[in-house]
């Protein structure tokens, strides 16, 4: 099927000057933006990239409304930094509610659980460029362990 | 007397030397258990008039952990005896001039003070790291099991299990990956 539209748009695209894409899926807009430098020039541009966690989506997850406790049922610590990453941009930033898709109790006890792994220390790497990644060369108190009690969370 | 029978005996009186390794316990818990090995409060035939208590070898005490901000809440009050001689220290104060003093003073204070307290506590033996002298290691024959577990920093995750967890959310169609 999909070779017939192939020939057929290429056959159209021959003929007519202006084209529009065919496509029989739902193309993913999912942008990634990269920096060349090229002889004194710097080239940035937002390429099309697929989704790296696409293969890898648990399947009650796929749903339009889906919360980790609400719909699974799950008891995350901050200690879980394997799901609490996911909420997470490379610099540490916690993902607005849009993205994330999150009732709004839940956004706020996952943005706390995220502020805890990261005080405690075990999201080292997910942090803004400046930040001196070993938790062990921060200020003052702040190089001890330290952890956190889920029952403090007032949500 | 059997074999076994001797055997039982020797179990029965022999002092045991235990290790607990302190990375990432909250001290206040650990000197309850660490107290109950020390007095000998697990065993049958404890008295307070029977020396019975255990060695306990105490191992990376730099590593532990406190809820919260408990390291600057926590004041450690000493007093010269002279007038205006009252000195505080924070809980981190105190840790970073000695790092196995936290702990110690948690086990001393989690026993009652009496005559046989600095007996007991002669037989606690605190480590900051995990170089213990070998004459020490020798005689250990029990680990106590820790209350809390360690947890996993994301950058030691190794890189198979990172990849092949189960996502619980993908990002919507007009996102600028960052």
């Amino acid at each position: 099927m999909s070779s017939v539209l192939q020939l057929a748009t290429r056959t159209v695209r021959s003929t007519i000057v202006q084209v529009r894409g065919v496509a029989t899926t739902m193309p993913r807009q999912i942008k990634e933006i990269q920096e060349k430098q090229e002889n004194n020039v710097k080239i940035i541009e937002g390429v099309n990239v697929e989704s790296p966690r696409a293969n890898l989506m648990l399947k009650s997850a796929c749903q339009t409304k889906f919360c980790p406790e609400c719909t699974l049922g799950l008891d995350i610590k901050h200690t879980d930094v394997l799901i609490l990453s996911q909420y997470v941009r490379s610099d540490g930033c916690m993902l607005p509610r849009r993205i994330t898709g999150l009732c709004h109790r839940q956004q706020k006890k996952m943005g706390t659980l995220v502020t805890m792994a990261q005080k405690a220390g075990l999201m080292p790497n997910l942090a803004p460029e400046w930040s001196k990644r070993d938790p062990k060369k921060r200020f003052g108190w702040r190089k001890f362990n330290k952890y956190f009690l889920e029952s403090t969370i007032k949500y | 007397m059997s074999i076994a029978k001797r055997v039982q005996q020797w179990a029965t009186f022999a002092r045991t030397w235990h290790i607990y390794d302190c990375t990432w316990q909250n001290p206040f818990e650990s000197a309850k258990l660490v107290k109950s090995h020390l007095m000998g409060l697990q065993k049958p035939i404890y008295h307070p008039m029977n020396d019975c208590g255990d060695h306990v070898v105490l191992i990376n005490t730099r590593e532990i952990a406190l809820p919260g901000d408990e390291w600057v809440k926590r004041v450690y009050f000493h007093h010269t005896g002279y007038p205006g001689g009252a000195s505080w220290t924070l809980a981190w104060q105190l840790h970073e001039k000695d790092p196995t003093m936290v702990m110690k003073k948690a086990v001393y204070n989690s026993m009652r003070g009496n005559l046989q307290r600095r007996h007991t506590m002669q037989r606690l033996h605190l480590f900051a790291d995990d170089q213990v002298p070998e004459e020490i290691l020798q005689n250990v024959t029990n680990q106590i099991r820790t209350p809390r577990s360690i947890p996993q920093r994301l950058d030691h995750i190794d890189k198979e299990t990172l990849e092949n967890f189960p996502n619980i959310m993908d990002y919507p169609k007009d996102y600028i990956l960052r």
